[in-house]
C-alpha cells in the first residue's frame, strides 16, 4: 500500500517545513544561552560571574590545582558512567518486560522513583544503608543513582516498543532463531535509539544528581554537585565555570570515542 | 472531504492493528503451550524487579512508615516502640495537611506549575524533536547529543547563569523594559518572579521531553506522509492527523517525565522566585533539613507521591480510548 | 558493545575497591566552606604528617539532617550553638581531653560556658558571626535610609524607598529572631503570640523585599542589584572586599541594629564514632593557637573568640564595632537556641503561611 502511494506522488512530502525548522533552532538557542554565559565566563577575569571584565586562564589554573574539586569531579564521571551503564541494561530488560509482560507489580515500582521526591529517597536509603552496614562511599552513590535512573530509562524503551512490528521478531523466530538470537538482532537494534536516549538520561541524571548523593555519600566522598553546592555559601567562583566546561568537552570526547567504538548504536 | 481522504491511511492503520492482534493472539497460544516462555519472563523480568524492590520499595516503606511515628525531639524519628513495648504511633502528622489550607493550597500552585512546565516543554520539544528525528542518518546522533550537552554542565551553573541572564541589569530585562517602556507600561521585574520560576522549569525539564518525543517520532514511517499528501492533506492536517496522533504514546512518556518531577522540585524556585511563594517540594525539603520534622515530612510526600501517580494513571486512561477511537 | 561491557566492569572494580581501602592517616573535618585558610590546612598537614580531608556542608540543618540519617567518618565537625546544643543531646559526641590541649587558655572567657555546653566539655569555640544588615553606603546615603536599626528591613515606610532591592535570609529562625528582636523580645522566644506578632511584621515587609536569599546576596550587593541585606557578618565583609576588587565605586558596611541581633558560634566537636579523635585534638590544638586562629578572620572577617589572636588580625578587622562588638553592644546580642519537635513544627507552620502567601 505505502508503495503503491509513493509511486503515484510526483513530488515527496517536504520532511521540514522553514518555520518548523527556525522554532527548533530558537529552542537550541534557548538550551545554549545559559551555556555561552557558563563557558565565556570561565575566562572571565573576575570573581563575580557577573559581567566581562577581562580574559583569563586563571580560573583553569586554579581548578588544575584544586585536588577536591578534581577528585569530586572524577568521582561525578565514574558513578555517571557505572550508574548510567547498569541502568539502562537494567532499563531496558524493565521497559521490555513492561511492554511484553504486563506486570503490574514493575509498572508501578518503575514509575514510583520519578513521582517521589528525591529528598524522600534520599533519606530512606540512607537510613537502608546505614541499617545494612554499608560503608557510604561511592558504591553506595551508585546504588541509588541506579535506583532511580531505571524508571526513565524503561519508559523510553517502551514507549519506542509499543508501535514497534511485532511480525519482525516472529518472523525471525519462524526462522529458528532462539528468543535471545531474536532480541539480539531484530529487537535490539530496533529499539536502539530508544535504549541510547535512555542511556543518556540516565547519566545526565546521575552526573547531575544533588539531592539523593547528598544523603547517600559519606565522609570520603564529593560528587561535583555537592562540590559546587556547599560552595554556595559564599559565592560560587568561576572555577565552577572552568569544571563545568571541563567536564562538558570531556563527556562529548568520551561520547565520540564510543561512537567510533561501536558506529551502529544511534542507527535503527 | 478531508476524512474522506484520510480513510486509506486509518485503514491502514486498522490493518496493522489486526496483524498485531493476531499475532499476540498467536503468541499467546504459544505461551501457555511452552513454559520456556515463563522462564523468559522472569528472566527478563527479574532482576529490574529484584533490584527495584530491594534498593527502592524497601526503604521507601521504611520512610513512609514515619509517617505514622512521632518526631524525635531532636530531629529524626522517636523510638518506634515507647517504654512499654507497644508501637508508639499515630495519626498526628496527617492533621496539620488536612485541617490546614495553605499546604492544599500550596499543592494547588505546584500542579499548575508543573502543568505550565509540561505543556510549554511539550510546545518546544515537538519542533526539536521533529527536526532530529526527520534529519539524514549521520546528523541524528549530533543532534541528539547537541540537546543533552548542556545538561552534563552542573544544574547549579546553569541556574545561576539565568540569574544573571534575567538580572535586573542584563541587556534581555533593558531590552524588555525599553519595549514596554515604549508602549507606556510599568518596567518589570523578569527575575525573582513566576516567570523566572517556569523559565527555569521549563529549561531544566527540557531534553526529558525531547528525547522519548524524538524516539518515538524516530520510527514514524515518511511513506504515511506521502500518502496523506497524495489524498490531499495540507501540513497542518498531515502533523495533527497523522504525525500527531502516532506520536502520542512519546508525548505521555515525556509529559510523565516532565510532570511529575516538575510537581517535586525545589532548587528552581528557591532561586528564581524570590519571595512569590514556595513549591511543595520546598515544603517538603524543610520538613528533612530545616524543621528536622521526618513524619510530617513522610506525610507530604506521601500525598505528592499519591498525587503524581494518581496524575500518571489519569494521563495513561486518556491515552487508551483515544486509540480505540481512532482504530 | 562488548568494549562498552568491558569498560564499564572494570569501572565496577575501580568503584568497588575505592571503597574498602581505608582510610590511614586523615583527619575527616566537615566545615562550612571556605572556613579554613590554606595556610593553617598546609601547616596542620606539615605538624602531623598526615592528610586533611574537607567535606562540606552550607547550612546546619543539612549537617544535622545527615548525621540524623546515621551518616559517620567524620573526625571534626563545626556546628553553630543550637546545632551544638543538638548534638549534645543526642548523645553524638565524645568529651574533648583538655589536657591535649595546650593552647584552650587562649580563648576569651566571654564565650566558653556557653549555655549549650557549660564547662565547653564537648566544644572549643571557633568563630563567630553576627547576623545583621549589610548595605549599600552610596545608596543608603542617597536615600536617607537609617540603617541602626531592623526598621530597615521591616518598617513599610522605610521599605517603599527601596523597594526591590532589599532581601532577608532564607531561615525561619533567623528572619523570626531578627522580627522579634525589632518588637522588641528575645530572639528565643517561644510564645506562640508574639510569634504570630512577629509573623505579621514580616507579612507586612514582605511585598518589598526582592527575595529570600541565604546565599547570593553577596553577588547582589556587590553587582549593586541589591542595595540592603540581612545577612552574616562574614559574608558581608566578603562583598566589601569583591566590591572593591572590581573596581565599584562604592561601598558595603555592616551595621549592628541598636535593638540587638543573633550571634552565631561555631565550635569544634568530636563526634563519638571519629576515627581518629588523636589528630583531631591535635588540629583543634593547632586553630587555637593565636596566628592561626588569625588567619581565619583575616581573610574572611568572622570575630574571634580567641584573644591571643587579636594581635594579629587586621585593625580595620579588630577595630570594626560590627565584628568585634563593644561591651554594650556584646550585651544586646543572643545566641539562637535548639527548639523541641512541637516547637519546630509550629515555628515551620509559620513559615509555610509567610512563604505562602
Amino acid at each position: 500500500m505505502a508503495k503503491v502511494a509513493a509511486k503515484l506522488s510526483n513530488k515527496r512530502v517536504k520532511r521540514q517545513s522553514t518555520w518548523q525548522i527556525l522554532a527548533a533552532v530558537l529552542v537550541y538557542a534557548f538550551l545554549y544561552l545559559p551555556l555561552v554565559i557558563v563557558v565565556v565566563y570561565s575566562f572571565n577575569d573576575s570573581r563575580l560571574n557577573a559581567e566581562w571584565v577581562g580574559f583569563t586562564l586563571d580560573w583553569y589554573r586554579k581548578l588544575f590545582a584544586n585536588d577536591e574539586m578534581l577528585r569530586a569531579a572524577g568521582n561525578s564521571l565514574i558513578i555517571a558512567l557505572v550508574s548510567g551503564a547498569v541502568s539502562t541494561v537494567l532499563g531496558t530488560m524493565a521497559g521490555f518486560a513492561l511492554h511484553r509482560y504486563k506486570i503490574r507489580a514493575l509498572q508501578i515500582l518503575v514509575l514510583t522513583p520519578i513521582a517521589i521526591p528525591e529528598i524522600l529517597v534520599g533519606v530512606s536509603l540512607l537510613i537502608f544503608f546505614v541499617m545494612l552496614n554499608l560503608t557510604l562511599g561511592m558504591l553506595s552513590v551508585t546504588l541509588a543513582h541506579i535506583a532511580f535512573s531505571m524508571g526513565f530509562v524503561a519508559i523510553v524503551v517502551r514507549s519506542r516498543l509499543s508501535g514497534m512490528d511485532e511480525s519482525l521478531t516472529e518472523a525471525a523466530r519462524d526462522c529458528g532463531a532462539t528468543p535471545w538470537q531474536a532480541f539480539r538482532r531484530v529487537t535490539l537494534p530496533l529499539i536502539m535509539p530508544g535504549v541510547v536516549a535512555g542511556a543518556l538520561m540516565a547519566f545526565t541524571l546521575s552526573i547531575d544528581d544533588f539531592v539523593i548523593t547528598f544523603f547517600t555519600a559519606g565522609a570520603n566522598t564529593s560528587t561535583l554537585p555537592l562540590q559546587i553546592y556547599s560552595m554556595l555559601k559564599i559565592a560560587v567562583t568561576p572555577e565552577v565555570n572552568a569544571v563545568s566546561t571541563l567536564l562538558m568537552a570531556l563527556t562529548l570526547l568520551l561520547i565520540v570515542i564510543a561512537s567510533k567504538l561501536s558506529p551502529n548504536a544511534f542507527r535503527s | 472531504m478531508w476524512h474522506g481522504a484520510l480513510t486509506p491511511v486509518t485503514s491502514w492503520l486498522k490493518l496493522f492493528m489486526a496483524k498485531s492482534a493476531e499475532i499476540a493472539a498467536a503468541n499467546a497460544g504459544r505461551n501457555s503451550a511452552s513454559g520456556k516462555q515463563s522462564l523468559s519472563r522472569w528472566l527478563i523480568s527479574g532482576p529490574p524487579l529484584l533490584y527495584l524492590i530491594f534498593f527502592f520499595a524497601v526503604p521507601t516503606l521504611i520512610m513512609a512508615f514515619a509517617a505514622f511515628r512521632y518526631p524525635g525531639d531532636y530531629g529524626g524519628l522517636a523510638p518506634l516502640f515507647d517504654e512499654s513495648g507497644a508501637l508508639d504511633l499515630t495519626l498526628e502528622s496527617f492533621t496539620p495537611f488536612f485541617s490546614d489550607f495553605v499546604y492544599t493550597a500550596i499543592f494547588l500552585k505546584s500542579f499548575l506549575f508543573a502543568v505550565i512546565t509540561t505543556l510549554v516543554c511539550l510546545l518546544m520539544a515537538y519542533p526539536l524533536a521533529l527536526l532530529i528525528a526527520r534529519s539524514p542518518q549521520k546528523w541524528r546522533s549530533l543532534l541528539v547529543l547537541l540537546v543533552i550537552l548542556p545538561f552534563w554542565s552542573n544544574f547549579l551553573i546553569r541556574i545561576y547563569a539565568w540569574i544573571i541572564i534575567l538580572g535586573p541589569q542584563s541587556a534581555l530585562t533593558r531590552g524588555v523594559n525599553a519595549v514596554l517602556d515604549v508602549f507606556g507600561f510599568e518596567p518589570v521585574a523578569l527575575l525573582y518572579s513566576a516567570f523566572a520560576v517556569i523559565v527555569g522549569l521549563v529549561y531544566v525539564h527540557l531534553p526529558f521531553m525531547v528525547l522519548p518525543l524524538y524516539a518515538n517520532l524516530e520510527k514514524h514511517d515518511p511513506a504515511l506522509l506521502d500518502a496523506a499528501q497524495d489524498l490531499g492533506a495540507n501540513a497542518w492536517q498531515r502533523f495533527w492527523r497523522v504525525t500527531f496522533p502516532l506520536s502520542l504514546p512519546g508525548v505521555y512518556a515525556g509529559a510523565a517525565l516532565v510532570f511529575i518531577p516538575a510537581l517535586g522540585i525545589f532548587a528552581v524556585s528557591d532561586l528564581l522566585g524570590g519571595t512569590g511563594g514556595i513549591m511543595i517540594g520546598n515544603v517538603i525539603k524543610q520538613q528533612f533539613l530545616d524543621s528536622r520534622d521526618w513524619p510530617f515530612g513522610s506525610v507530604l510526600s506521601i500525598m505528592l507521591t499519591v498525587a503524581a501517580l494518581a496524575a500518571a494513571g489519569l494521563a495513561a486512561l486518556m491515552a487508551r480510548p483515544r486509540r480505540r477511537a481512532n482504530g | 558493545m562488548k568494549k562498552i561491557f568491558a569498560v564499564a566492569s572494570l569501572l565496577l572494580l575501580a568503584v568497588s575497591t575505592a571503597t574498602s581501602a581505608e582510610a590511614q592517616n586523615k583527619l575527616h573535618l566537615y566545615n562550612w566552606n571556605n572556613y579554613l585558610a590554606a595556610e593553617t590546612e598546609q601547616r596542620f598537614e606539615a605538624a602531623c604528617k598526615c592528610q586533611l580531608v574537607q567535606s562540606y556542608y552550607g547550612d546546619n540543618e543539612e549537617m544535622l539532617a545527615k548525621l540524623a540519617a546515621g551518616a559517620k567518618g567524620y573526625d571534626l565537625i563545626v556546628p553553630t550553638g543550637n546545632a551544638l546544643q543538638s548534638l549534645i543531646k543526642q548523645n553524638a559526641l565524645q568529651p574533648i581531653d583538655k589536657s591535649k590541649l595546650s593552647n584552650f587558655k587562649n580563648l576569651n572567657p566571654h564565650y566558653l560556658n556557653t549555655d549549650f555546653d557549660k564547662g565547653n566539655q564537648y566544644s572549643v569555640p571557633y568563630a563567630y558571626t553576627i547576623t545583621l544588615l549589610g548595605y549599600n553606603e552610596q545608596k543608603m546615603k542617597e536615600l536617607g535610609v537609617p540603617v541602626d536599626s531592623w526598621a530597615a528591613i521591616f518598617d513599610p515606610a522605610i521599605l517603599a524607598k527601596i523597594k526591590g532591592k532589599v532581601t532577608v535570609l532564607d531561615s525561619a529562625n533567623e528572619l523570626m529572631a531578627a522580627a522579634l528582636k525589632y518588637l522588641g523580645y528575645s530572639v528565643n522566644d517561644t510564645d506562640e503570640k508574639h510569634w504570630q506578632e512577629a509573623k505579621n511584621v514580616i507579612l507586612k515587609a514582605k511585598p518589598y523585599w526582592a527575595a529570600f536569599n541565604g546565599t547570593s546576596y553577596i553577588k547582589g550587593l556587590t553587582v549593586g542589584d541589591i542595595w540592603l541585606v540581612h545577612g552574616y557578618s562574614s559574608d558581608i565583609f566578603q562583598a566589601d572586599i569583591d566590591a572593591q576588587k572590581a573596581g565599584r565605586k562604592f561601598r558595603i558596611r555592616h551595621a549592628l541594629p541598636k535593638e540587638g541581633a543573633a550571634m552565631s558560634l561555631d565550635s569544634l566537636v568530636i563526634p563519638k564514632d571519629a576515627p581518629r579523635a588523636d589528630l583531631a585534638h591535635q588540629f583543634i590544638n593547632l586553630v587555637l593557637d593565636g596566628k592561626n586562629s588569625a588567619e581565619l578572620t583575616n581573610m574572611i572577617g568572622t570575630g574571634n573568640p580567641n584573644s591571643a589572636a587579636l594581635t594579629y588580625i587586621k585593625p580595620e578587622i579588630s577595630k570594626n564595632p560590627s565584628i568585634f562588638p563593644d561591651a554594650a553592644n556584646a550585651a544586646k546580642l543572643e545566641m539562637l537556641k535548639d527548639l523541641n519537635s512541637k516547637q519546630r513544627r509550629a515555628l515551620n507552620r509559620i513559615w509555610t503561611e509567610i512563604r505562602a502567601k
